[in-house]
């Protein structure tokens, strides 16, 4: 077990080499850089954007800026934002922790709601309930999130239960912890609410037909033939199988904490990562496209790892082979 | 006293067609420390009726009349909390493929004892099921082992421990050879001869090989099309079939293939339980057909030690 876990986590170290190397190279094709706009105005000459070029490493082959970066990365320097002239980290630090915090909170909430009402629909299945869920979840299924992101912008709206967009209200800065706190997650609400009706469908659905699979496996009739009670039937026999496939969904989750949330965090106008990113990417700013795409790619990486380590806790069949 | 008594029993699957009739007045009995074969090719009904026994059948499928007394005790009437009782206490199961029918992510020994009923001690039970997995042939180290670390054959003597670790009266026995090769086979079956005697259970055995059956068992059960159209003693069987289904599936046997001839076959098909003929379900691929056959469904009637439902011996019910 402890060289499974050793040998995996090794493994993740060429995986991130490869990855920013290959999407350096990619961020790279397209013809111009952060300094073409520049040469449409007549005021700059062409030493000064040679200059700067030479001063941002442009001029040098894309391997090379690669391995410049690289170096920097390793001393926790991500680079100057080109369009903002601040280090990217100092640009990404208070958005990447308004991300994180939507993240987790929907999907924490989206699995605490969608795994005990896909099993509770597994085992009616056929029946009403399970009927009337599904039917539910094929509804939230079919709307995008960002539609739903706005149906809950309108209808708070129109009630003013909730402050709309931002982080914080206005008395933020007198307030205390505690409150700071409250004011921090009714801001979170709507933003994590959207992102969590639109995920609930699609996972209660994956839970439910796992449950079912398992319900009809010929170990379940072992159970119930030995006399076992449902509950431990269901609960034990068949949840603890059932469990093993979420887990690996549960680690692709974790990848899509930096750019699941953008397109609601458009609309409902939390300050994320989302826009940062898209506009990083329009207007050719290499570092901190770059620092995004390595964190996604770190989080993806050790979303996978934190799933596989955890399947083989799970599945013996994994463990001991 | 019989073990086991099955009467008139009747079981229908619930299909988008309609109900569909897939066990038609099936009676069997097994006395004390009997072996019954059930012997049929596949689809006739043989888990059916084992399941129907156990009352796990699928959700779409139930008991329509009959009685089934165990011990004197109608199980038919009993509900859940009972049965509950009775699965893995008084009748237990073994299946076809030990590999599928063991749960992978538990211990053998934690599904053995998750079976041991009436003990409470957790020492005790750990005991109960060292000591079972002795009596199978196991090492008490296979407690802690899952399942697929084990050979097909050490989980199928995991699934017998689990079955006989309540000294029940009963055991059905679901083709428990059918996924093993033919050593291992043989080492089951010797296997369930000695627990046999010494646990004193009976054993209703499933199987589709008659010649299997005939060494095992001491009488047999022929089922075709939901039906049991023989019961014999497995000494006469061979010598002396009476229905003409037992007489072609014992001509069919691998055993009675001589080099150079066509391999031999039933003719037809096994019937699909929505468009069973009507009369004798085997009547389209009888070589004896009457044409009575095709217009009334033979009854029981008993012949010599035998019983068996052909009009080959005459059309009156007897007893």
């Amino acid at each position: 077990m402890r060289r499974y876990v050793i040998n995996r986590v090794l493994q993740v170290i060429p995986l991130i080499f490869g990855m920013t190397f290959i999407s350096f190279l990619i961020i790279h094709l397209p013809p111009g850089d952060p300094f073409s706009k520049l040469q449409m105005d007549p005021q700059i000459s062409r030493e000064t954007i040679q200059q700067m070029r030479k001063l941002f490493g442009l001029d040098k082959p894309v391997v090379v800026q690669y391995f410049y970066w690289i170096k920097n990365v390793f001393t926790f320097n991500l680079g100057t934002s080109f369009s903002y002239h601040v280090p990217v980290s100092f640009l990404i630090k208070q958005k990447l922790k308004n991300t994180i915090a939507l993240s987790v909170f929907s999907i924490f909430l989206t699995w605490f709601i969608s795994i005990p009402l896909g099993i509770f629909a597994a085992i009616k299945n056929g029946k009403w309930e399970e009927k009337f869920l599904s039917f539910i979840a094929y509804i939230g299924i079919s709307i995008p999130s960002f539609f739903i992101a706005m149906l809950i912008v309108f209808f708070v709206a129109k009630t003013a239960i909730l402050p709309i967009g931002g982080t914080t209200s206005i008395f933020y800065k007198s307030a205390t912890g505690f409150e700071k706190f409250i004011d921090y997650l009714k801001h979170l609400l709507i933003p994590g609410i959207s992102l969590t009706l639109a995920g609930i469908g699609s996972l209660f659905r994956l839970m439910k037909n796992n449950f079912l699979e398992c319900l009809n496996s010929p170990y379940v009739i072992t159970a119930k033939a030995k006399g076992l009670s449902m509950s431990k039937v269901y609960y034990k026999h068949t949840l603890r199988n059932a469990i093993n496939p979420m887990i690996t969904i549960f680690g692709y989750e974790l990848s899509g904490i930096l750019s699941g949330a953008a397109l609601v965090e458009i609309v409902t106008n939390w300050p994320g990562m989302g826009r940062l990113i898209l506009e990083a990417v329009l207007s050719q700013d290499f570092y901190l496209v770059m620092a995004s795409l390595l964190i996604g790619g770190i989080l993806l990486v050790t979303g996978n790892l934190i799933a596989d380590i955890l399947i083989a806790f799970a599945d013996p069949r994994v463990r001991l082979r | 006293m019989n073990i086991l008594e099955i009467k008139n029993l009747e079981v229908s699957v619930k299909t988008i067609d309609g109900n569909v009739k897939i066990l038609r007045d099936v009676n069997l009995s097994i006395g004390e420390n009997e072996v019954v074969g059930l012997v049929g090719e596949s689809g006739c009904g043989k888990t059916m009726t084992a399941r129907s026994i156990m009352k796990l059948l699928p959700e779409n499928t139930k008991i329509d009349k009959g009685e089934i007394f165990l011990q004197g005790e109608d199980i038919v009437k009993k509900d859940e909390r009972e049965m509950r009782k009775i699965r893995g206490g008084k009748i237990s199961m073994i299946f076809q493929e030990p590999s599928s029918y063991l749960n992978p992510v538990f211990t053998v020994g934690s599904q053995i004892e998750e079976a041991v009923k009436g003990i409470r001690d957790k020492r005790e039970r750990r005991e109960r099921v060292y000591k079972i997995l002795e009596e199978v042939g196991l090492d008490r180290s296979i407690y802690f082992r899952y399942p697929h670390q084990l050979s097909g054959g050490m989980q199928q003597r995991v699934m017998i421990g689990m079955a006989l670790v309540n000294n029940p009266s009963l055991l059905i026995a679901d083709e428990p050879t059918t996924a093993l090769d033919i050593t291992t086979a043989h080492m089951i079956i010797e296997l369930l001869k000695k627990l046999m005697n010494s646990h004193r259970v009976s054993i209703l055995f499933i199987t589709h090989d008659i010649s299997l059956s005939v060494y095992f068992s001491h009488r047999i059960a022929v089922m075709y099309g939901g039906k049991i159209v023989e019961i014999s003693h497995s000494s006469e069987i061979f010598k002396n079939p009476l229905h003409p289904y037992t007489e072609r599936l014992i001509a069919c046997l691998p055993e009675r293939y001589r080099k150079g001839e066509k391999i031999k076959a039933i003719e037809g098909e096994v019937p699909d339980f929505k468009s069973l003929p009507p009369g004798c379900p085997f009547n389209p691929r009888c070589p004896y057909k009457m044409k009575i056959c095709e217009e009334r469904e033979p009854e029981e009637r008993k012949v010599g030690k035998s019983i068996v439902r052909c009009f080959k011996y005459g059309n009156t019910v007897e007893n």
